[in-house]
């Protein structure tokens, strides 16, 4: 297979213009003529149904929870970038870009960073519009912050809840199409399999989660924004319910998946503290901007925090780097927090965390200034840990946050198959090896307001679609494979549970193919995960029916996703022979330990092609050229 | 329906009916309570505050009628209201708990409110429809309290149209929309203190005169 | 996290197959909780021990579990989300509970929300609230710039305080009449505080009060619980401003 991203012609500037004139059209009065589905009601999949149905086509929406407005974009906290240079202080469309290109590591696709960069303001206005109401100067002029190390002010937020306010905005506008009979939707559905028909995506097979009912639906075009698969990882901080289903069901229909190996590991995280643990907790990055990242210079030292002296703490990131201090990117901390640990340095029980410490902070602006600035953190730390961050140090450790891999797009968002549209972070676009802080609100929301309305027109308008319901015999035989999975899975009455199998994974997952790989790991880890897959498929143990609602079937059938996919990102860490972003690989890394890129051989996309349940995928390179940004090495010193 | 039902139909509306008729009936308290102090004054002074009020003859039956008529708006709608809510929670909760909202006014107001239907109607049966042609309505009052169950029915019902009141006066201006983080906390102040105004002005009137007799 | 200790629980939870069947509590025990666990870890670790068993582990709605999503929500010995204050069920810990301790489970309970299955609840009426019209109608490009029209502060402020609803249902669970007025009068806040909601405001409230009517919720008696019980902790003043929302559009608006 061949890749072709269908990048346009002319200036970088002029590409997304250009390209939304030479997209053809459909007539206002054909719209109704089709049937779009749209799997996922996040940022990206709750704008992008009720654009399209304010559009005029018929949208069918699915979603896992039981209300659209439960999706994970709704835990994003920080805020969302835009290019707006409300406060004068020397932003642009081209230094956003540039910004999100760099910080990509110059792993992702100019023209796609770039438009993504134009309609970020238009993201703003869309929400202001809304109602979504984002934090006003005294004035009553938006206000912004700096975020992520970013040096102008280009986030806008709404209070720490920026991902809920937004979605509801979505979710609202979504709400009105649904009320105006435009969008049908369709909650507590889980997307099962992709249809294709004639080499076009032409609709989804799902099950209904209350009534165990499995569910055939026909579309002339199908969107996914099913978001990122981190919960591969077991512990993570994606909601319980995210998974790589539908994705991974589309990739094993052929739709290829691209650098499943960059997977963002967020530093700021409460730490693990034990066994029964289901999922990890994020707090804002912000905090770095006055909290101190130390550990004990010696490894024996028990004592407790307050008792160590200034001059036994290692505060690491300041003396490693000196200029940006404890303000490194997203995977240097995290990666420095690590390298710690592993070297017996770590505190708390279970010696994974290191320091964070407000003491300096506090002693030099007030605790009045830092409770106005980090209360609502301080707050969700205490009643988590019960132990109060203003007295004693918090303690943290890194965490999977975000998947900047996914299934393989064009610039129309349109995948390998015809017809099978990825939006949100279910894509690999627009963020490279490492996505920056307060860009994942803006990607979403830019792909399902300001980008799929026009492309998803310009390929229906471009293609003579036949007439396929879902009597169609692709649908039938895709149903009966559904329907004998969940047969099978039901049928092996093991003694280890769903859970069970996932935690393991998720273990061999974060100590081999998570912050600092090795090809040596990598490998043994790929072996175990075959091995757990082959346990798993003959000692799984489900209770309840098919045909009810039944928890542990829906997480039995995405453990058993995991299983398989997981192996690809191995295949894809093994593959990527260099250093970059989220991947790091130990063999590749400068003398002062940073990452490593290989611009001449690596600068691509890797991209993954399916090629049967007992193979390897097939390796599809997508060269990626830089024409408006200069390659350089990231330095942080 | 028209918008007129329909907006006294809804949820809001029947709320709306009882905060508008049930302020009235606050407002007849006060002046009834205004009135009934006489009383301390001995049975002359009573006996002509009786007088001077019948005199004003048309304008007391229009206000008896109209208050007559929002006492059934109001006891029709809570009826209503009652019946509702409780259809609306058709299985109740096995551990019932309050998080820190409900008082005893609050919770219990069907209840006190049925009881002073109750109250009310022996009230009237006591001294308004009674022969008033051989007697003064002082001597009437001082002959029912000199029966000391009556006393205690009295001022039990007082204490009831006490608690009523504490929650009901606050309440209604948050329901007509009146709330204000200036104004409010006078409000919920001032249902306190009218709720104890009315227990002991009114409750106080039958232990008096069960002294005095 | 230094302090953890483990405790034994008895549990009593509600178990129902569907929403025609009557359901029952159930008792269950809880072995070596830590204390450090958030209470659906707690659930986790038992139901893990049911399934081992042989038997059907509890059903209960939660995905987020950091307190946002508003998916989580169950009656904690007849406190909506448990005993803590501002705190949904997925962040309450189990060091608010001591060894021995019963915990009587039960599901949110409203005629508006059927049970589906155990402590699983229908919650689509809180959607077909918003789909009335708890939205402004605003489609996607040609809006004006985002500083176009100047918010004070103290209203963007407001607003966000109501907007902050998680729509987990806790304010009808809570409420003694299982009214939906703290979530549709946050809604009607949300929106209509802000210049850009004004337009619709008149509609939003009516169509919005009479579909919370048809869909089956009480009314509301001013008992304060559902602001008491508000994980999220959205004040009565939202009610408020809904009452008199409602009182101006219905007699002061042309909407019919």
């Amino acid at each position: 297979m061949q890749l072709d991203a269908k990048i346009p012609g002319g200036p970088l500037q002029d590409k997304w213009d250009r390209h939304r004139f030479e997209l053809k059209l459909v007539n206002p009065a054909n719209k109704r003529k089709y049937d779009i589905i749209v799997v996922g009601t996040g940022l990206a999949g709750g704008s992008a149904a009720a654009t399209l149905a304010e559009l005029g086509y018929n949208v069918k929406n699915f979603c896992i929870q039981d209300s659209p407005r439960r999706a994970h974009s709704i835990a994003a906290q920080g805020g969302i970038n835009a290019a707006k240079n409300y406060q004068n202080d020397g932003d642009s469309v081209w230094r956003l870009f540039y910004d999100t290109v760099k910080g990509g590591d110059f792993r992702a696709r100019e023209a796609n960073v770039h438009r993504l960069a134009q309609e970020s303001t238009n993201i703003i206005d869309q929400c202001v519009a809304q109602g979504v109401p984002f934090a006003r100067d005294y004035g009553g002029l938006l206000s912004n912050r700096s975020f992520g190390g970013a040096q102008v002010s280009r986030t806008f937020y709404a209070r720490g809840q920026t991902g809920q306010q937004l979605l509801l905005g979505a979710y609202s506008a979504l709400s009105r199409q649904i009320g105006a009979g435009k969008v049908k939707m369709y909650p507590r559905r889980e997307m099962l399999d992709l249809v294709i028909v004639n080499g076009k995506a032409r609709g989804i097979i799902v099950r209904d989660l209350v009534t165990g009912k499995i569910e055939s639906h026909s579309a002339h075009a199908v969107v996914l924004a099913t978001g990122g698969y981190g919960n591969v990882f077991f512990l993570s901080t994606n909601a319980m319910a995210s998974n790589v289903t539908a994705a991974y069901r589309a990739y094993k229909r052929g739709a290829v998946f691209a650098n499943p190996c960059f997977t963002q590991i967020h530093p700021t995280c409460i730490p693990v503290h034990g066994d029964y643990q289901s999922k990890l907790t994020l707090m804002s990055e912000s905090l770095r901007n006055d909290g101190r990242v130390w550990v004990p210079k010696d490894p024996k030292d028990k004592r407790a925090p307050a008792d160590i002296p200034d001059s036994d703490r290692d505060y690491y990131l300041e003396r490693k780097y000196p200029s940006f201090g404890n303000l490194v990117p997203r995977d240097v901390a995290s990666r420095n927090a690590k390298e710690q640990c592993d070297a017996g340095k770590g505190v708390g029980d279970t010696q994974l965390a290191v320091y964070l410490d407000f003491a300096d902070a506090i002693r030099r602006d007030g605790k009045d200034l830092i409770k106005s600035k980090y209360g609502n953190l301080f707050q969700m730390y205490e009643k988590i840990t019960d132990q109060n961050p203003y007295e004693t140090p918090m303690m943290i450790y890194p965490a999977v946050h975000y998947t900047m891999g996914g299934l393989w797009v064009d610039y129309n968002l349109m995948s390998s198959v015809e017809g099978l549209f990825v939006l949100g972070e279910a894509n690999f676009s627009d963020h490279g090896a490492n996505r920056l802080g307060a860009s994942a609100l803006m990607q979403g929301l830019a792909d399902g307001y300001f980008v799929i309305p026009y492309t998803i027109g310009g390929y229906l308008a471009g293609e003579s679609l036949d007439e396929v319901t879902d009597q169609h015999p692709a649908f039938t035989d895709h149903t009966k494979q559904a329907q004998e999975r969940i047969d099978k899975l039901l049928s092996i009455k093991g003694k280890r549970t769903a859970d069970d199998f996932h935690r393991e994974l998720g273990g061999l997952m974060w100590d081999n193919c998570g912050m600092a790989r090795n090809d040596k790991d990598l490998a043994m880890a790929k072996e175990k995960i075959r091995a757990l897959k082959a346990e798993f498929w003959e000692n799984v143990l489900i209770p309840g029916a098919d045909k009810d609602f039944n928890q542990s079937l829906e997480r039995a059938g995405r453990v058993a996703d995991f299983l398989e996919f997981a192996e690809i990102m191995i295949t894809d860490a093994l593959a990527r022979r260099e250093s970059c972003g989220g991947h790091f690989n130990d063999a590749f890394q400068t003398e002062e330990n940073e990452a490593l890129r290989d611009d001449e051989n690596f600068c691509h996309v890797s991209a993954w092609e399916y090629k049967g349940d007992d193979q390897d995928p097939e390796f599809i390179k997508e060269p990626l050229v830089f024409e408006n940004v200069k390659l350089t090495q990231r330095s942080y010193k | 329906m028209n918008w007129f039902t329909s907006s006294f139909g809804s949820s809001i509306g029947k709320k709306l009916l009882m905060a508008l008729t049930g302020l009235c009936f606050v407002l007849f308290l006060v002046v009834h309570l205004a009135g009934n102090l006489t009383l301390y004054g001995g049975g002359d002074l009573f006996n002509s505050y009786a007088e001077h009020l019948h005199s004003l003859g048309f304008l007391i039956n229009i206000s008896e009628f109209g208050l007559l008529f929002f006492a059934l708006i109001h006891i029709i709608t809570g009826t209503f209201l009652f019946l509702e809510n409780l259809k609306a929670r058709p299985v109740r909760y096995a551990v019932n708990k309050t998080g820190g909202g409900r008082t005893i006014g609050s919770f219990s107001m069907p209840y006190t409110g049925l009881f002073m239907l109750i109250f009310i109607i022996t009230h009237l049966l006591n001294f308004h429809f009674v022969d008033k042609t051989n007697t003064t309505i002082y001597d009437i009052v001082t002959n029912a309290f000199s029966n000391p169950l009556y006393v205690m029915f009295y001022v039990a019902s007082m204490v009831v149209v006490a608690i009523h009141i504490s929650h009901g006066f606050w309440s209604l201006f948050q329901t007509i929309g009146f709330e204000h983080p200036k104004y409010t906390p006078f409000i919920t102040g001032l249902s306190t203190v009218l709720s104890i105004v009315f227990g002991v002005g009114f409750g106080f009137i039958p232990i008096y005169i069960s002294f005095i007799v | 996290m230094t302090t953890a200790k483990t405790i034994n629980l008895n549990l009593k939870v509600w178990r129902q197959n569907g929403p025609k069947d009557k359901g029952r509590f159930e008792e269950y025990r809880a072995s070596d909780i830590s204390t450090d666990s958030s209470f659906l870890e707690m659930l986790d670790v038992v139901n893990e021990k049911l399934t081992i068993e042989g038997k059907e582990p509890i059903a209960f709605d939660h995905d987020c579990r950091e307190g946002i999503c508003g998916m989580c929500g169950t009656v904690i010995n007849g406190r909506p989300h448990g005993p803590e204050k501002g705190t949904t069920l997925c962040q309450l810990h189990m060091r608010h509970f001591s060894d021995g301790d019963t915990i009587a489970i039960e599901p949110w309970r409203a005629r508006a929300f059927k049970v589906i299955k155990d402590l699983v609840v229908d919650r689509s009426p809180l959607d077909k609230l918003i789909q009335t019209a708890g939205y402004i109608s605003a489609n996607a490009g040609g809006c004006p710039d985002g500083n176009a029209v100047p918010i004070p502060q103290e209203i963007a402020e407001k607003s966000m305080d109501a907007a902050a609803c998680i729509g987990c249902g806790a304010c009808v669970a809570s409420c003694p009449n299982a009214s939906a007025m703290l979530f549709v009068g946050a809604k009607v806040s949300h929106l209509g505080l802000l210049p850009q909601g004004k337009p619709e405001a008149a509609m939003r409230a009516i169509s919005m009060v009479r579909e919370m009517d048809r869909l089956g919720f009480g009314n509301c008696g001013n008992e304060r619980e559902c602001e008491a019980e508000c994980p999220k902790e959205i004040s009565i003043t939202n009610i408020a401003r809904l009452n008199r929302e409602f009182f101006k559009a219905s007699f002061f608006s042309s909407v019919m």
